[in-house]
């Protein structure tokens, strides 16, 4: 008998599945193939695994090397099984004990001194293995801590192919790999929103949006600083919760932008406005996460957003609606998380001075309208808030008090959504429908100020649950079980101005 | 006149327009006074010396002498629901046939009242203020039964046409394109209106395009048509002041809506102003001159004293001025946080002090 199995596993979308490696070394003409829908990183494990084997000091088996990765059904792609089928192949040719590979997953790519490279997604490798019931996971040493966070099964990271020989076959005894100390977040050398002058406004309306996680959009002419308030954005975000930090960090592995270790912060993507739709949405005939995964439980940032492709930000509506995005494929469909606050910039008109008090805006009205018109109303209206940002001269800017650190405001911003988590259960910015009416309540003055409003400017039903939700949100940052008239009144301010709205 | 005499005369007026809608008008001027009939039958060869040699020009000339076809050209007006008068009419607005360079014919879609006509113009760019008050000014215009004419563009033109509309008075568009062009286009509906209260006007045939130096031209009809040209607000060198100095030319009226000093979108209009024009500081008072009723009309409600004002909100509108600010520089002045200053605002303009422009800038409403 000389078929030997290894365990290994296989990136799926974030996920893990089990891919079962088998090893047939059978006397005939030299040879080496391997089976079960690899793709061309897998086929070319064939001369990375043969010379890693011979560097390590093992011998190459002059035999007849059949591997098959099954399920067969299942495309295989990706170096990380290299050390599967390369520790498959010394057991199958006697190097190694058949019995070490038992209850044990192995990932990772091989180098040709054989050494052991790092793989994507070690963190739903080792939730796969946990999921699997097999209770060891051998990877690369880089991806250890990482892959040791989710807990439930041993991780062992290994530097070499020999290391990984002695390990298993040897029963060589070594402790588990222990995750990464979590450092807390330290947010000293991110920027500060005490370090924008004026746009108390625009700050305001930023700190309503964190706390409800209510998507946004800035409007100003160019230099107002709506770019510089965005990437400050981060700083007064609610912390992430253990959960969400394995999801983050699960998405960020799985398309190679890990660091081995688990993601404490909030992630802030602010992509170019040439991204394509797969880009931002996630896709391609290797499926990777797009821009909207990647910022997920986080802000995607679009500046300039006119200038985005149409089509391309299309493709945010589904996961703007259900918090993910799902890749149709022929061979498969993957799901990818995707629940973002999206934080959009643009200008007013084409030149970008409408409504500028210090240039003249040169467009015309033509000119505005498709402007506009580049972003599609379905999209709007899945934006809860909406601001503008004037441009400030220089004498309204030495004026300004000094401002508030983020510090400060982040600490608002996380009691409002506790509230809002122990509430309901989610931000304020998912309630919807009846939720949303009975959260949102309304009583006496708050009642009476909202019927008149929804008269005299015309609010739709949309902006009608809009503007509802938003003052939720006032209104758990102010402390207060129920909305109060001010509340209401305030969340009226961030509707839609009418330039955008026609 | 013999019916036949004057179909001829008209088919050359007619002819005329469709060479003026190409060469401009200055072109046609320099024919010197050649009737529109010499003008039809005179190959351009003779004209050289009148006009300088152009080959353009001269395939122009070519070309509609040789095609201009009077039954196509009826058949297809009949089609639109479109009419046509031209100088050889009687029904040539008399106003219109005495400014220095009538236009051979105007195509209608809908008919011009007979009521004495109000020109309203302005920048397309106005100020809430301004648009604002041009929509007061055609409301009450048109309650006096005065027609209000103007050029349908966005701002000032399409908020008097819009008061006239609402008061459902008579009101006229002047278009600086086909008469069934539609510029610009999210202007549909007022068109539309517009149609139904009065008539849509224009001296370019079917299907011309919105050019830019059509614009200027159709000014002069504008200040043609009536009895008084009022600028609202315009900034220097704007299409409104083209109006108001046709109007000039032509013997009108010209008033101005005072704006604030330095605003740019005021300087033209406050020109005018300085020039010598009608200054409209009060709407009665200028309804009084230009349609003088005898007996006072209603009163316009004065703008009311915000007494009894919540504390917040009447700080908040301290802050809020004439002039478009935005809602930072309302908390500079009135020294407020935001978190009061946005729920003030927010009430202020539900209950008609301030209006909230589409930058989001906040501006003193003078009438709730």
């Amino acid at each position: 008998m000389s078929v030997c199995r290894a365990r290994s596993l296989s990136l799926f979308g974030i996920d893990a599945l089990p891919v079962e490696v088998e090893v047939d070394v059978s006397p005939g003409l030299p040879g080496f193939s391997i089976v079960g829908l690899p793709d061309a990183a897998v086929q070319e494990a064939r001369e990375r695994v043969r010379v890693a084997i011979s560097n390590s000091g093992y011998k190459f088996p002059i035999k007849r090397v059949i591997v098959n990765l099954a399920p067969a059904n299942l495309r295989k792609e990706g170096p990380a099984f290299d050390l599967p089928i390369a520790l498959g192949i010394l057991a199958a040719s006697g190097a190694l004990a058949p019995a070490g590979l038992e209850r044990a997953a192995v990932v990772g790519e091989l180098s040709l001194d054989g050494g052991v490279r790092g793989i994507k997604g070690a963190l739903s490798m080792a939730e796969g293995a946990r999921k699997e019931g097999l209770s060891r996971l051998v990877l690369p040493c880089r991806d250890a801590p990482e892959a040791a966070v989710i807990g439930g099964v041993e991780v062992f990271g290994m530097r070499t192919l020999k290391e990984a020989v002695e390990f298993l076959g040897n029963g060589l005894r070594r402790a588990p790999t222990e995750p990464a100390p979590q450092n807390e977040t330290d947010d000293s050398a991110a920027d500060d929103f005490a370090d924008v002058a004026g746009q108390r406004y625009a700050k305001r309306a930023l700190e309503v949006a964190a706390a409800g996680a209510h998507n946004v959009v800035m409007s100003g002419p160019p230099g107002s600083g709506k770019t510089m308030l965005a990437r400050r954005m981060p700083g007064i975000l609610p912390p992430l919760t253990m959960e969400e930090r394995i999801e983050v960090t699960k998405v960020h592995s799985a398309s190679g932008e890990g660091n081995g270790s688990l993601i404490t912060h909030r992630p802030f993507r602010s992509p170019h406005h040439t991204v394509s739709t797969s880009g931002l949405a996630g896709g391609g005939s290797n499926p990777r996460p797009g821009e909207v995964s990647l910022a997920h439980n986080g802000v995607l940032f679009l500046d300039e957003l006119p200038e985005f492709g149409r089509t391309t930000l299309e493709a945010l509506r589904q996961p703007l609606e259900d918090g993910h995005v799902t890749i149709s494929r022929v061979a498969a469909t993957l799901c990818y998380p995707a629940r973002i606050t999206l934080l959009c910039s643009m200008n007013p008109c084409p030149c970008g001075h409408a409504g500028d008090k210090r240039k003249a805006c040169r467009c015309t009205a033509g000119q505005i309208e498709r402007y506009q018109a580049r972003i599609s109303g379905p999209l709007l209206d899945r934006m809860d808030i909406f601001v503008d940002v004037p441009r400030l001269s220089r004498q309204e800017l030495r004026d300004e008090p000094s401002a508030e650190a983020s510090a400060v405001v982040r600490d608002r911003v996380r009691k409002a959504r506790a509230t809002q988590i122990s509430r309901q259960g989610s931000p304020n910015s998912m309630l919807s429908g009846r939720k949303l009416r009975k959260m949102c309540a309304l009583a006496g003055d708050a009642e009476t100020l909202f019927s008149r409003a929804v008269e005299t400017l015309g609010l739709s039903g949309r902006g009608h649950d809009r503007v509802l939700r938003v003052a939720r949100t006032v209104a758990d940052l102010a402390g207060e079980r129920g909305i109060g008239a001010d509340h209401l009144a305030e969340a009226l301010n961030y509707r839609r101005s009418h330039l955008l709205g026609r | 006149m013999e019916d036949s005499e004057r179909h001829d005369e008209r088919a050359k007026h007619l002819f005329l327009s469709h060479l003026q809608a190409r060469v401009g008008s200055s072109l046609v001027a320099r024919l010197g006074n050649l009737s529109p009939g010499a003008i039809f039958e005179t190959p351009y060869a003779d004209l050289v010396d009148k006009v300088g040699k152009d080959q353009k020009l001269e395939r122009l000339f070519d070309g509609l002498q040789r095609r201009f076809d009077l039954a196509l050209v009826e058949a297809q007006m009949k089609e639109r629901g479109i009419s046509a008068i031209t100088l050889a009419d009687e029904a040539y607005p008399g106003m219109l046939r005495n400014v220095p360079d009538p236009p051979p014919a105007l195509y209608l879609d809908g008919a011009i009242p007979e009521e004495p006509c109000v020109a309203l113009v302005g920048s397309r760019k106005a100020s809430a203020t301004g648009i604002e008050m041009a929509g007061k000014l055609g409301r009450a215009l048109a309650e006096r039964g005065v027609c209000v004419v103007s050029g349908l563009a966005l701002g000032v033109d399409a908020a008097a046409h819009q008061g006239a509309v609402d008061a459902a008075g008579r009101t006229v568009g002047v278009l600086g394109c086909g008469i069934d062009v539609v510029y610009p286009r999210s202007n549909r509906a007022l068109f539309d209106s517009v149609r139904r209260h009065g008539a849509l006007v224009s001296e370019y045939f079917l299907g011309e395009a919105p050019l830019s130096w059509r614009f200027p031209a159709r000014n002069r009809i504008i200040a043609g048509l009536v009895t008084t040209v009022v600028v609202v607000e315009a900034p220097e060198h704007s299409g409104a002041l083209i109006t108001a100095r046709h109007g000039l030319e032509a013997g009108r009226d010209v008033w101005a809506v005072p704006g604030p000093p330095g605003v740019r979108e005021c300087r033209g209009s406050n020109g005018l102003l300085a020039d010598g024009g009608g200054v409209l500081w009060d709407i009665p008072e200028f309804l009084e001159a230009v349609a003088p009723r005898g007996g006072a009309g209603p009163e316009l409600p004065a703008p009311s004293v915000p007494a009894g004002l919540p504390d917040d909100e009447a700080a908040a509108l301290c802050g809020v001025g004439l002039e478009p600010r935005g809602v930072d520089a309302v908390a500079r002045r009135s020294g407020m946080v935001m978190s009061e200053l946005l729920p003030a605002l927010a009430l202020l303009e539900l209950k008609g002090f301030v209006h909230r422009d589409a930058v989001g800038a906040y501006v003193r409403r003078a009438v709730p």
